[in-house]
């Protein structure tokens, strides 16, 4: 056991962070500190340009394709130093972590080619078409059609839940090409142009007010015959390893964050004196643990890992952020009290701390609720029978 | 000790409880949410049931019931999460008037005329008031931020702090109604969500938090409208209970429904946004804790085997 960076890792933390906070406190400071991932959608993607322009936009990559080549180590200190300097979440987040990794992985030389280098300049902007109305947690029930006519595949069918659908370029869709087919056989994976007369995108207003995610219509969408990952009917293949990377790398850098959110939650406590209510102390101090604990868990994953996938502990992750920040979320509004719940905005428009109790509400329900997150922790990882189901 | 109701009162949240089910559903919150919130024409209908007038002595034109009645009507207004401000001119403020014999306002008040905020030092806005607008949380609530400084009168806080607690008990049972509803209508995996134990032990534990919070607000109702001493320890216990099984009905609720209760466009947020504005006026959960332990410590509570509950 060696705990702790190594010198090299230490000297590309500094790099990280000075290129960073440069470009906070000039070109884009305009950007620095918001917390949603709608706001001021036209500059985040210049700044995803700005990203791939310097070679920041996906280090994890290898260096043919756009990235540096960096190690798991040092993809967890660029997210750390990006969390630390205040840069907004990445518009990007699905092209970068789920997008690409997926077409590496399973794509040819050929889509490599179109898409990867475009992803990692920041030109090309991904969103997720998995989730339908009737197929959330049970995804593999999925019912977009999709069948091959005259050289393109033609979709018709609904996508729910497709966070920035309304900013994106392309969309890769989970759908049904074999007639009949039930469960996680007969699928097809394929990559779709947004800008098409056949799909159509309506925002979805969420509780705070917000609309990140999408309904996403496809009636006779189309696109060329190649434009599917893997094989005809490999599509489940293809999702499950995709959300192998939403639940594995693209998570380990999130404490840095969640370090922001926990330290504005103590100063308010310590500025409006909830920080004298013992049992506000308490809750804090466990706070602290928990963040510490995913601290600890994240370096331990890190250090089992042949460096290009996470192993079995990852399973646990999901669940123990997702929880710790809920509860966070309820902590933050019981420091702040009732000037949580009010604003002077004459706009249902919310500040940091508010906004994260209410969006950390969907934290237990997207990429698997943890009902989900249970059952494969049990089934999965200790081998336990599965739950019964009804007649899919 | 009884906890029965008498059959006029049943009658009476029975009659309420009919009216806004047949007239105030989740359409009329999404309608108000887009036309501003206010309705004369809702405020009209509880005038004409007498529910502005529900505490105001007969002489002063009301029907002279106690706060046992204005709880139990209390937990129907959060049932359906009734935007009006009802319970604060009705059963916050008529009950305080008459406790100060101020009574010239009370016939104004239960003709329905006349509306009352009031202003308390633990609440530094108030709903439905004069002064400079804020925007709450929860998109039914005109809160304002109030010129003059509040009352720190502890009467008014028990009243307050008690008919919040009686509205968060008719939230959260409307929450859990929601939740069970759509737990046995939505499918996944080929059978209702609701036949899931992950599913179905959440919610069942709401309904442990809830049934058990109705009679601690009831006993606190009584309390005050007895004149008990230990009035203000049982409602700082109601405050807390009914808090707790509200907020934990919300966070579940939403839970259940997945991403679709994450959504403006289900009802669900509404009554979820109310609890949580309602949990955080008149006293926190903190400040109602340290009220509490400084009865249990401080000997205002009797204890040892000589004493029984009371």
């Amino acid at each position: 056991m060696k705990l702790g960076f190594s010198p090299e890792e230490e000297l590309f933390r500094a790099e990280c962070a000075d290129w960073l906070n440069a470009q906070m406190a000039g070109e884009f400071r305009d950007i620095k500190g918001i917390s949603t991932l709608t706001e001021k959608a036209e500059r985040r993607k210049e700044w995803e340009q700005h990203l791939g322009a310097h070679g920041w936009g996906c280090i994890g990559w290898p260096k043919e394709w756009g990235g540096r080549g960096a190690t798991l180590a040092e993809q967890v200190i660029f997210a750390e130093e990006y969390a630390r300097a205040g840069v907004p979440g990445r518009v990007n987040h699905i092209g970068i972590e789920l997008a690409g990794p997926t077409i590496l992985t399973f794509g040819t030389e050929d889509q490599k080619k179109r898409f990867l280098p475009d992803i990692a300049a920041g030109n090309t902007i991904f969103c997720q078409g998995f989730s339908e109305p009737g197929a959330g947690s049970d995804l593999a029930s999925v019912r977009t059609k999709g069948r091959l006519e005259n050289g393109s595949w033609v979709v018709n069918g609904q996508k729910i839940w497709t966070s920035l659908a309304h900013i994106s370029d392309w969309i890769f869709v989970v759908t049904r090409t074999e007639e009949g087919s039930k469960g996680p056989k007969g699928l097809t994976f394929l990559m779709m142009p947004i800008d098409q007369p056949g799909i159509e995108i309506r925002p979805i207003k969420q509780i705070n007010g917000d609309a990140e995610f999408n309904e996403t219509f496809f009636t006779d969408a189309t696109c060329p015959e190649d434009s599917l990952i893997g094989a005809v009917g490999d599509g489940w293949r293809i999702a499950m390893g995709l959300l192998a990377f939403e639940r594995g790398v693209s998570t380990l850098g999130q404490q840095m964050a969640f370090r922001n959110e926990l330290d504005a939650i103590i100063l308010d406590a310590k500025a409006n004196g909830a920080a004298s209510d013992s049992l506000v102390r308490q809750r804090l101090a466990k706070a602290e643990i928990g963040l510490r604990l995913m601290r600890y868990g994240a370096l331990r994953m890190l250090s089992n890992t042949d460096h290009s996938k996470v192993d079995g502990a990852a399973l646990t992750y999901k669940i123990q952020w997702a929880t710790w920040r809920r509860n966070l979320g309820e902590l933050a509004m019981d420091v702040l009290g009732q000037a949580g719940e009010v604003t002077d905005n004459a706009d249902y428009e919310w500040t940091m701390l508010p906004n994260l109790f209410l969006y950390s509400r969907a934290d237990t329900i997207y990429g698997g609720t943890n009902q989900i997150q249970r059952n494969l922790i049990a089934e999965r990882g200790l081998g336990m029978p599965r739950e019964p189901r009804g007649d899919v | 000790m009884d906890f029965r109701f008498s059959e006029d009162q049943l009658v009476l949240v029975e009659s309420v409880r009919d009216y806004f089910s047949g007239t105030h559903g989740p359409e009329v919150l999404r309608r108000l949410d887009v036309d501003g919130n206010r309705d004369p024409a809702i405020w009209q209908a509880l005038v004409d049931m007498g529910l502005t007038g529900l505490c105001v002595p007969e002489a002063h034109g009301g029907l002279g019931m106690g706060l046992v009645e204005a709880a139990l009507i209390a937990a129907e207004c959060g049932r359906v999460c009734l935007a009006e401000p009802l319970v604060d001119t009705a059963f916050v403020a008529v009950p305080w008037l008459i406790a100060k014999g101020e009574t010239d306002k009370l016939s104004a008040i239960a003709s329905g005329d006349h509306k009352v905020a009031l202003p308390h030092v633990l609440n530094p806005w108030v709903a439905d008031g004069e002064g400079k607008p804020q925007t709450s949380v929860d998109p039914l609530r005109n809160l304002a931020m109030f010129p003059a400084s509040g009352s720190n009168d502890d009467r008014l806080l028990n009243l307050g702090a008690l008919m919040n607690a009686a509205q968060l008990l008719g939230l959260a049972d409307a929450m859990l109604e929601q939740a069970v509803e759509y737990a046995k209508i939505r499918t996944q995996f080929g059978q209702p969500v609701g036949a899931f134990q992950g599913i179905k032990h959440q919610l069942a534990s709401c309904a442990v938090a809830v049934e058990f919070a109705k009679p601690v607000v009831w006993r606190a109702a009584a309390a005050m409208q007895d004149g008990l001493e230990t009035a203000p320890v049982h409602v700082s216990h109601a405050k807390i209970a009914a808090s707790d099984a509200a907020m934990l009905t919300a966070e579940t609720a939403i839970q259940v429904h997945g991403a679709m209760g994450y959504t403006y466009e289900v009802d669900l947020h509404f009554w979820m946004k109310r609890s949580w504005a309602l949990v955080g006026g008149w006293g926190d959960r903190s400040y109602h804790y340290k009220r509490l332990d400084a009865a249990v410590l401080g000997g205002s509570i009797p204890i040892g085997p000589e004493h029984t509950f009371a």
